[in-house]
């Protein structure tokens, strides 16, 4: 398989091995671009969102949807992005840790950071600084909980996440008997999920303000962490393999321990979001419907993050919500009425297993993937 | 499954030999291990506490509607063991009960199909969403968590397609006889009961006494070394994907037999969730290679135990879900106790 063993190209040698060099540079570009897409989940997933977009300008062009869809609409709907991509993140953070890690609680740690919020903002007037720090530190103890529990006690992280799923859930309904807090600060919380002004002149472009408060400081902070940081690179060590890990020196247990403090501290800053997306802290923010722990690692998955650990980049997880969030716009437009949030969860359902098939096929065809 | 793991179950001192010599020349584990030991003991505690603490508790009114409340959760959970045992997870269930439910429930509105027809429909059916599944995993070798959370948005689609963005009204009464009513029972004992104990019985052989169960567990042990041995490993996860689904078509049968006569849209929501903890903490080992049915069968009386147990006391019923949380804690943290001990024993 691999290109770096083949000595001197044999006249035999198979048209897709680039080191031979007999064929001409032109004729292996097809083999490449196909090697490419098919090994580089970032490219895979840019090729994919100007098919969707491109898809999506016709029809819009030709008058079959609902309304125009167009830049500002796109931007608009950025808003649903923000929980997607740092969830996503935090997804990553702990699936890349490896052992089989994965984090179901980030839903319920979300409804539980609200209630949280909640109180601090809406009941006992704190200021917005301290009680967002709240939040975050409430989710930070969540996901300290299962890190212990994981790293150090040795618990699968998927039973260990779905018993605190259950138990954050259960306490974020009760703290306030089933009843949202919607009281008057929390309601003018609001204003921090509408859309400000980042281009000017001619054509201003509105973005959603929590892309920018929220969504872009995460992405840059997990991203730096991962990839300049001594942190990152033993993450990625112990999730490729952590006994080899242990034995150059690197102390697994807090490593994995931290890569789910940050995956609830991150749930914390979401809840944030989700009280000033509603407008309410809800007790089942994080919980009702599908939840939002199943989208967030379909996002990391589809982002090219391996599900066995040491593998996973912050532009695929970036890059794959941005497909799916400007998919489902998409779809919303296409179909009227209840039809739409339907063909979104097919959208997402087909576009899940095409990627894991697709990266079963890679790793078998080229060994895995990049 | 050597017979390292016949260390004399629950409470044996760590320094006790790992087996007796009348163990060590079994091949088998004995019948009851020690996790179905200590759910057997937290049941029996638990159901006697709440008999002195709530006198109504072991009226019939309240025990038979439990068994019936459980037999759901409980017949997923024999399939979910099973995959689990290999190695893998289905988190589609829930959406195979909302697609079988729905289309049996318009089958028995709109041309009044018997009670065979049903259930037979809703089972095949089932059977067909698990072969989707089970051929993506098998054949398609990826991971069984991603593969499933796909299909279950898939089958979500389905569902909420054939629902038409309504409810389902009117179902007649085909179904009662795995209800909750007098219809549902003979004897005082629930039929959905008796048929999933029937079931749990036959997975419960199948998996302890045919080659075939064996080399399930083989599989979550090692399936490249199971399929060096011969194992067709392939094929036996296939099976276990259309078995679960098959399950997954008559607890939805159950489903509907325990609801009212409408079906509305979140019908199954949540029983992924269920079944899983129902089999984790009946001892099966969510890496593969270790597990029994019969756990996986007290791990959802448990369950339902402490979700009736918590209404009869009166308390808030989201309280449940803080319960069977830390159940699983527990349940899972005894296990891993046992095994580090057996591994120093």
């Amino acid at each position: 398989m691999s290109t770096a063993v083949s000595p001197p190209a044999p006249t035999s040698a198979p048209p897709d091995e680039t080191s031979g060099g007999r064929p001409s540079k032109l004729g292996q570009l097809p083999s490449a671009i196909l090697r490419a897409l098919l090994t580089n989940r970032i490219i895979l997933l840019l090729v994919l969102i100007i098919v969707v977009l491109v898809t999506m300008f016709t029809l819009s062009a030709r008058n079959y949807l609902s309304a125009p869809y167009d830049v500002s609409y796109l931007s608009g709907t950025l808003i649903s992005a923000v929980p997607l991509v740092m969830l996503g993140l935090a997804e990553l953070l702990v699936i890349t840790s490896g052992r089989g890690g994965i984090d179901l609680s980030v839903g319920a740690i979300v409804s539980f950071g609200s209630m949280i919020f909640g109180f601090a903002y809406g009941q006992w007037g704190w200021p917005l600084w301290a009680a967002i720090l709240l939040a975050a530190a409430a989710g930070a103890l969540c996901g300290a909980i299962n890190g212990f529990l994981i790293a150090y006690i040795g618990y699968p992280a998927l039973i260990t996440t779905l018993a605190t799923y259950y138990a954050f859930s259960s306490i974020a309904i009760v703290i306030n008997n089933q009843q949202p807090i919607s009281t008057r600060p929390i309601q003018d919380f609001f204003s921090a999920a509408r859309s400000v002004t980042v281009v000017g002149g001619s054509s201003p472009l509105q973005v959603p303000l929590g892309t920018l408060t929220f969504l872009l400081p995460t992405a840059v902070v997990v991203w730096l962490a991962l990839n300049r940081t001594t942190y990152g690179r033993r993450l990625y060590a112990i999730g490729t393999n952590d006994v080899a890990a242990e034995w150059t020196g690197i102390d697994v247990r807090r490593t994995r321990f931290l890569a789910y403090v940050a995956s609830g501290l991150i749930s914390g800053l979401v809840a944030v979001v989700t009280v000033a997306q509603f407008a309410s802290a809800r007790p089942d923010a994080g919980v009702a419907g599908n939840g939002m722990a199943l989208p967030a690692i379909t996002i990391a998955v589809l982002g090219g993050v391996a599900i066995t650990g040491g593998i996973g980049r912050v532009a695929g997880v970036v890059l794959a919500t941005l497909l799916i969030v400007w998919l489902n716009a998409g779809i919303l437009l296409a179909f009227t009425g209840n039809a739409g949030s339907q063909f979104q969860l097919f959208a997402l359902g087909i576009v899940l297993v095409f990627a894991a098939l697709l990266n079963g096929l890679t790793q078998r065809r080229y060994g895995g993937t990049g | 499954m050597s017979s390292q793991t016949l260390a004399s179950p629950g409470g044996s001192p760590p320094g006790a030999p790992p087996a007796t010599a009348a163990a060590r020349g079994r091949v088998l584990p004995f019948p009851i291990t020690g996790q179905e030991i200590v759910l057997i003991a937290v049941i029996a505690v638990l159901w006697v506490v709440l008999a002195f603490t709530t006198p109504a508790f072991f009226t019939s009114g309240s025990v038979v509607p439990l068994l019936v409340a459980m037999a759901p959760v409980a017949t997923i959970g024999i399939g979910m063991t099973v995959i689990i045992i290999t190695g893998g997870i289905d988190v589609s269930v829930a959406s195979i009960v909302m697609v079988c439910a729905v289309i049996v429930a318009k089958a028995m509105v709109d041309s009044g199909v018997s009670l065979p027809v049903a259930v037979l429909l809703s089972v095949a059916l089932g059977a067909v969403l698990g072969l989707i599944n089970g051929v993506l995993i098998a054949y398609g070798r990826v991971h069984a968590i991603i593969i499933t959370f796909g299909t279950a948005n898939l089958f979500k689609f389905l569902g909420l397609q054939i629902f038409g963005g309504s409810t389902v009204n009117g179902i007649p009464d085909t179904l009662d006889v795995f209800g909750r009513g007098d219809a549902g029972r003979t004897l005082g004992v629930p039929h959905s009961f008796l048929l999933m104990l029937v079931l749990a019985a036959l997975a419960w052989y199948y998996l302890r006494h045919t080659p075939r169960g064996r080399h399930l567990y083989a599989i979550g042990n090692d399936a490249d070394a199971a399929r060096l041995a011969g194992v067709k490993v392939q094929r036996r996860i296939l099976s276990a994907y259309v078995v679960t689904g098959a399950l997954t078509g008559l607890a939805a049968c159950f489903v509907i037999a325990q609801g009212t006569a409408t079906l509305a849209p979140n019908v199954g929501a949540g029983m992924e969730l269920a079944a899983i903890a129902a089999v984790v903490i009946g001892g099966t080992s969510i890496m593969g290679g270790r597990g029994s049915v019969l756990g996986t069968v007290l791990g959802a009386l448990l369950v339902q135990t402490v979700t009736s147990g918590v209404t009869q006391l009166g308390w808030r019923s989201q309280l449940a879900s803080l319960f069977i949380g830390i159940f699983i804690l527990v349940a899972v943290g005894v296990d891993l106790l046992r095994q580090r001990t057996r591994r120093t024993a």
